[in-house]
């Protein structure tokens, strides 16, 4: 489950190439010499797909082995490249925080752009790195995760509390022995004492 | 009748108790079979031990068939916790823990199914003739160790599919750690529609940048796959597809959603059942614990008042008070015997 780049870009309806406006991407696996191509394929099939992307519109497009996530959102668009386990559900709402947070962070200036911008976005990088685990991006598969394990650790409890509870019924079997025997003792303790005074 | 004739009576006598045997065996029916004695046999009370004998003794072949269902039904269980347990990350056999896993079920629930038709028996039997307290006692001793063994089986039973479930989340970690292949989670509805729309007709309002001059539809394509030696050629076909996969592809994308909201919805609602059942269980023993104490805190003052009565009849015997008003008495005794008879 890996996600090998995340672009944001400006997908222009008229005639021209949409603009990148920030790019991270994790090349770490792919050798010394091919990583600037690596960059260049990710660059130009994200250029592709989201002009192909109409706006509001969400897209996945499976490429040799990637699969490429677009979500178009009124011009502003994020590209993923993911591998194919990677859940589509999760990519998407990926795709979508990145855009919001986008929006948030520099307004409506993006829309000016007309070249690629070569700034970083830390905010993206760190989203490569910290999203690489579905779960985190999609809220729902962490929930569902985090429901099953709860689930399964209440039956373990529920478990223990059966024997806890038949523990207790042995203990309450126990407790009222004890209760009667001391009874007895007690009457035994009194006859004795109350019988012969004299002798 | 019968000690007139001595031995040889009895033996004739035995003959015809095999007959009649035979025919009632022959004739047997739970509900007609009271009214079938009375003409075979030779009294009617003794057709009362014979039917419920043959009673008794389907009970307990029905009985004895059940345990040894419910043992080979524990024999398939412990291969199948075996083979969950030994499961490793390559070889992992689950086609024969699932069929093993559905086999065990059926067979557990029509084992469940046939004890309780053994009970339903064994209680039109307790209703219908007069049996001694002892074989109802034995028959109610019989279906309840079943009953428990059956228990003890399903209990098992669930420890194994919990390992399993454990065992494959643990796996499922692994390979995903370690290997690249792929994670039968995943579908690709792209890939599957790759092979449908070959040619579509592009419907794109902008034409390519790549795509120089020729504005007329079919020549768009030759252009386009001349054009771009980079691109690879499959990447344009998805493009032209996904004009047409766009609304299905939100569907999908909503529907799953929906889909998963609802599986969290309905794992709530279980987690919700199972804390309910967990509160009662702690509730009704709160009040078991309380019983417990109460005793304790009986125990406590009885024996603390046992232990008063006893310090007091140390007390007493220890005391040499009375002894010494008893030898008083005592040596005032002779002296006034002393005294009557000398003076």
């Amino acid at each position: 489950m890996k996600i090998t780049a995340l672009l944001v870009l400006k997908a222009a309806p008229e005639a021209t190439d949409p603009v990148i406006l920030a790019n991270a991407s994790d090349v770490s696996h792919f050798g010394y010499f091919q990583r600037s191509s690596v960059k260049e394929f990710v660059v130009f099939v994200g250029r592709t797909v989201a002009s192909r992307t109409p706006p509001s519109q969400r897209q996945s497009v499976q490429h040799e082995e990637y699969k490429v996530h677009a979500y178009n959102r009124n011009g502003l668009c994020a590209v993923g490249f993911m591998d194919d386990h990677y859940p589509v559900r999760s990519a998407f709402s990926l795709l979508n925080q990145v855009i919001d947070e986008y929006q948030k962070s520099f307004g409506e200036t993006w829309r000016s752009a007309k070249e690629d911008s070569s700034q970083p976005w830390p905010y993206l990088a760190q989203a490569l790195t910290k999203f690489q685990d579905p779960a985190e991006a999609d809220k729902l598969l962490k929930i569902q995760r985090e429901l099953d394990e709860t689930k399964i650790i209440l039956h373990k409890t529920i478990d223990s509390v059966l024997a806890r509870g038949e523990k207790l019924d042995s203990l309450v079997e126990k407790s009222s022995d004890l209760s009667m025997a001391s009874q007895m003792f007690y009457k035994q303790a009194k006859k004795t004492n109350s019988c012969c005074t004299i002798l | 009748m019968q000690a007139r004739h001595g031995h040889s009576s009895y033996r004739d006598r035995t003959d015809e108790f095999f007959g009649v045997v035979e025919t009632l065996r022959r004739s047997i029916a739970p509900a007609a079979a009271a009214p079938n004695n009375v003409p075979y046999g030779g009294g009617g009370r003794r057709d009362d031990p014979r039917s419920n004998a043959v009673m008794q003794s389907e009970f307990n072949r029905r009985a004895s068939v059940i345990g040894l269902a419910i043992h080979q039904t524990s024999q398939k269980l412990s291969k199948l916790a075996q083979l969950a347990k030994r499961s490793s990350v390559f070889d992992d056999p689950t086609r024969e823990i699932g069929e093993l896993t559905a086999v065990i079920k059926q067979e557990i629930s029509g084992l469940n199914t046939a004890l309780l038709d053994l009970q339903a028996v064994r209680n039109s039997h307790n209703d219908e003739r007069n049996i001694s307290r002892d074989t109802t006692t034995h028959s109610a001793t019989v279906v309840d160790d079943l009953k428990n063994r059956l228990m003890d089986t399903t209990k098992e039973f669930k420890d194994v599919l919990t390992l399993r479930t454990e065992n494959m989340k643990i796996h499922e970690n692994r390979r995903q750690r370690f290997t690249n292949n792929p994670s039968k989670e995943s579908t690709n509805p792209f890939v599957r529609q790759r092979p449908l729309a070959s040619k579509p007709a592009p419907s794109q309002p902008a034409p390519l940048p790549w795509a120089n001059g020729s504005p007329s539809s079919s020549s768009q394509l030759v252009p386009r796959r001349q054009g771009e030696a980079e691109s690879s050629p499959l990447l344009q076909q998805q493009s032209q597809q996904q004009q047409q996969q766009m609304v299905p592809l939100q569907d999908t994308y909503m529907e799953s959603r929906a889909e998963a909201l609802h599986n969290v919805e309905s794992t709530i609602h279980e987690l919700s059942n199972i804390f309910t059942q967990l509160a009662t269980m702690v509730s009704q023993q709160g009040e078991i614990a309380i019983r417990i104490d109460q005793n304790m805190e009986d125990t406590l003052a009885n024996v603390e008042g046992a232990q008063s009565q006893l310090a007091r009849y140390l007390n007493s015997i220890s005391s040499n008070r009375w002894l010494m008003i008893k030898i008083f008495f005592v040596l005032i005794a002779f002296l006034m015997v002393f005294l009557f008879f000398v003076a």
